[in-house]
């Protein structure tokens, strides 16, 4: 042994790629250090907007602050963003649980092709349901417009979720809580919705923080909230030191919203002890209830996918066959083509920088890195308006303006506000392919780049497509952060039907409506395949 | 011939120490179990030798090659270990036959000797299914079949039965067995279970707060264990005090011979496995048979009192407490069932010579 000692002098091998450990051995992982650094710079470039709000706040002084703090503008904006907040909320919850109870639990008729329709409606933007319902009646406006069309537009956010749950979850608990002697009601409220807690808790906080970030529907609605108003001040008072002293609000706002869902998700957690197959349980037999529920279905599909789709065909044809000329059909085009690009940059960026701090997340333990990773979901409080604001200023500051308005900086815009989107797909997608089976490729004779491709890349890319259709899709639909940032002369679909909407020409709106949602749906469709296929490998 | 020798591995992760000096040598063809309690650094011990980890010093040599060692590292996929690891690890997007012959060149994958390969586990027709569509024993078998398509060097098994039912692991343990009998393969098997490394291993290899505190065949194992310790680990085992005095040990059994391995005389503890003590009332009957033993303890009766019976019916494991001391830990004896003692009631035990005994320091 004596021999052996000056064997620990020598230096340490150099180590060729990420160290990896199986997951169940996470803990005893060497330092993941490159990964580490990588993710750190990420978090910080994440936390760019927190840091331009706060430079910009201790510039105008403390008292300044306040003072555009504390005035009666404030006190209206804050009861007009918290009340329907909180209304959308509650409504979104009821109608995409509800929804996504009908469809996988019970026997009600063409449940498949529910599955579909109910959730088209995310592919249409908020602005685009506004401006269907707004445009044929007056009547939606204000506060009550603006729960009818946000409700109708965001609901999807929790059924998707609060679906796959009731899909993944065991049917047999049902089945227990009943031979209990529980009764039936008692057992869809403790039981089942005891099970999808955490998907509607995670479902409305989604919901929560798009409503707080809205802009352009509140816009068409004349409905004022923290968002409107700081991209008003910005954008025709130009009066940055009133928008960011509203930012501040609206952040902690957010976080507000982001600590209570974490306080009400509290330890408790839907569990599926054993790996056994799952038993195929009977659906729920609705009987005559069956006719009321397909009627509020129905209902549900035709106010929120029928309406904005037939106002659009509809202000095509009311504005006549000139609407849609030689020239708008060019510029329409060119528009598809800036926004795909846009995507799709954004996409593949956000796919790529997801990457490492998804890896640590999975593959590695400890404080440090769940705090890393946790992090990156600040950006969420962070609306689109704020963000751009914070890219403006830093390339004024630093960069004497150079890249304001240019593509890269809009793309790198995109990034930061949909980063936690991508982390959502990216992480799943690295849990499916775990290190051990990279080890066994390794160990049946395969070189690290076969490894990547025979097994790796099979196994994650679903995963990663996922991720990066989710933040194409939102690019596609982005609207506040693309008028601050949006390359002058170059119109995207969204920019483009702003600008005949805000015009009152709405025959000229109306084809680029019908284009986003043409275009969105397609990533839509990958996403759905993909969330369905995951739960039910998971089943 | 020596297929796999390792010397001195250390490994720790962090400020903890997993292996610290760890020497083990695998004769080709043969099976070794590394047998352990659970954070004893087995699987780490494993991953060393497949290459997933580098050990911080020592080597390790797979054939002539030193493939962990001062300035040397050959990474995994060169190394042509076969790992078969504890979950099975099968890639579930590929059927049965693609995970087979995942590690073979491209041409030679749709070759038959992938259906030969599926033959020799128990498997063939199932090529074509995918390993959600297996069951666990079923999996079990494609992971060392993928293992040893590649023709490895050594196989290594990581508790590849632990997630088995009961009556599939007895089963499967035997058919894995066969296969590397007939196969003539190297195999380093990793587990916890006591009863699977004797039954399979030729040599058992006993990993201790990091190191290897005895190698040996499973028969010697048993029968002279390096020191208390590895006794109470493998099989049943009663450790008693005694005083040596060179020729023979004085234990509350009367005075025992001792095995040719003499301790120093002192204190000494005592190695008495259960199937060494027999009841008296059966002890007349073997009385010539080992004569020695009785003869040697004068007086060599312990009255004892049952504390549990549990009865197996080939043989019967009693608890006994010595009527002497309350306060000793009680003792375990194996007999050959007979009449049912019930609880409470007072034995009188003998042992058989002769015994092991270690120092006490």
């Amino acid at each position: 042994m004596v021999t052996r000692q000056d064997v620990t002098g020598v230096p340490p091998r150099p180590s060729v790629e990420p160290p990896r450990a199986s997951p169940v051995r996470a803990r005893r992982a060497r330092r993941p250090g490159g990964l580490l650094a990588v993710s750190s710079l990420i978090a910080a470039g994440l936390a760019l907007p927190l840091v331009f709000l706060l430079i910009e706040a201790s510039q105008a002084g403390l008292s300044t602050v306040i003072s555009l703090i504390f005035r009666p503008l404030t006190a209206t904006l804050l009861w007009n963003t918290v009340r329907l907040t909180v209304v959308v909320t509650v409504l979104c919850a009821i109608i995409g649980t509800g929804a996504a109870w009908l469809i996988e639990r019970t026997n009600l008729p063409g449940r498949r092709i529910w599955a579909v329709l109910v959730v088209v409606p995310l592919a249409i933007p908020d602005f685009v349901v506004s401006f269907g319902w707004e445009s044929l009646w007056g009547w939606v406006h204000g506060f009550r417009g603006a729960v009818l069309v946000m409700t109708l537009a965001v609901y999807p956010l929790v059924y998707l979720p609060v679906a796959a749950s009731l899909r993944a979850a065991d049917p047999a608990q049902e089945e227990v809580a009943r031979s209990l002697g529980t009764s039936r009601l008692r057992t869809f409220a403790r039981i089942t919705l005891g099970q999808a807690r955490g998907a509607i808790l995670g479902g409305c906080l989604l919901v929560a923080l798009v409503l707080l970030a809205e802009y352009g529907a509140f816009e068409i609605l004349g409905y004022q909230t923290f968002t409107t108003e700081i991209f008003t001040e910005f954008n025709s008072a130009f009066s940055t030191t009133a928008a960011c002293a509203l930012s501040l609000v609206l952040v902690v706002l957010s976080l507000l919203v982001l600590g209570g869902e974490g306080m009400l998700r509290g330890r408790g957690r839907a569990v599926r002890v054993g790996a056994m197959a799952q038993r195929v349980t009977p659906p729920h037999r609705l009987g005559a209830t069956a006719i009321p529920a397909l009627a509020s279905l129905t209902l549900l599909v035709l106010l929120a996918l029928g309406l904005p789709v037939a106002a659009s065909i509809y202000w095509i044809f009311e504005g006549g066959v000139p609407s849609v000329t030689s020239a708008t059909s060019v510029s329409m085009l060119d528009a598809a083509w800036h926004t795909a690009v846009y995507g799709a940059a954004a996409g593949a960026l956000d796919t790529l920088l997801a990457l490492p701090v998804a890896l640590l997340a999975i593959r590695y333990s400890g404080r440090a890195r769940h705090f890393l990773e946790r992090s990156t979901y600040l950006v969420l409080a962070m609306p689109g308006v704020v963000i751009a604001l914070a890219l403006t200023f830093f390339t004024e500051r630093y960069l004497a303006g150079t890249g304001y308005q240019t593509a890269p900086l809009l793309v790198i815009c995109y990034a930061i506000m949909f980063f936690p989107l991508a982390l959502v797909g990216v992480k799943a997608a690295v849990a499916r392919a775990p290190a051990s089976l990279d080890e066994m490729s390794r160990s049946l004779g395969q070189r690290k780049l076969a490894t990547l491709r025979r097994v790796t890349l099979r196994l994650a890319g679903p995963g990663l497509a996922a991720a990066f259709c989710l933040v194409f899709l939102s690019v596609i639909t982005e609207l506040t952060a693309t008028l601050l940032l949006v390359p002058t002369g170059v119109q995207t679909l969204a920019t483009q039907f702003w600008q005949y909407e805000t015009n009152s020409s709405y025959g000229q709106a109306a084809p680029f409506a019908l284009v986003m949602i043409a275009v969105a749906a397609v990533p839509s469709y990958v996403l759905g395949r993909f969330f369905d296929r995951s739960a039910h490998e998971q089943g | 011939m020596t297929q796999l020798a390792v010397t001195g591995v250390h490994k720790a992760f962090g400020d903890h120490p997993v292996l610290t000096g760890v020497d083990l040598d695998v004769p080709a063809g043969s099976l070794t179990a590394i047998l352990g309690p659970s954070g004893s650094g087995k699987t780490t011990l494993l991953r060393v030798l497949a290459g997933f980890e580098h050990a911080d010093s020592g080597t390790v040599r797979i054939g002539a090659t030193v493939a962990d060692g001062p300035g040397a590292f050959v990474p995994p996929e060169r190394r042509r270990i076969g790992y078969v690891p504890q979950e099975g690890s099968l890639f579930p997007h590929l059927n049965v036959a693609a995970n087979v012959s995942f590690g073979l060149p491209a041409r030679e994958r749709r070759g038959p000797g992938t259906e030969a390969l599926l033959e020799s586990v128990g498997l063939a027709g199932l090529g074509r299914r995918y390993p959600h569509q297996l069951s666990g024993g079923q999996q079990q078998r494609v992971a060392l079949a993928r293992a040893l398509a590649i023709q490895p060097t050594v196989v290594l098994l990581d508790e590849p039965f632990a997630s088995l039912d009961a009556h599939l692991r007895a089963s499967v343990r035997a058919d894995v067995r066969e296969i590397f009998r007939a196969s003539g393969a190297t195999a380093v098997l990793v587990t916890h279970d006591q009863d699977e490394a004797l039954s399979m291993a030729d040599r058992v290899a006993v990993l201790r707060d990091g190191r290897i505190a005895q190698c040996a065949a499973p028969q010697e194992l048993y029968a002279c264990p390096a020191d208390a310790d590895v006794a109470r680990f493998i099989g049943d085992a009663n450790l008693i005090d005694g005083i040596c005095d060179g020729g023979g040990v004085d234990t509350m059994f009367g005075r025992l011979p001792l095995e040719p391995a003499v301790p120093s005389p002192g204190p000494v503890t005592v190695l008495v496995r259960p199937e060494q003590l027999v009841l008296c009332d059966e002890a007349p009957a073997r009385g010539p048979a080992d004569g020695g033993a009785a003869r040697d303890g004068a007086g060599a009766v312990l009255a004892a009192r049952i504390v549990a019976c549990e009865y197996y019916g080939h043989d019967a494991v009693l608890r006994v407490q010595p009527e002497h001391d309350p306060a000793a830990a009680p003792i375990i004896v194996r007999t050959s069932g007979g009449p049912q003692l019930p609880p409470g009631s007072v034995v009188r035990l003998a042992a058989k010579g002769p015994v092991r005994a270690w120092s006490r320091g």
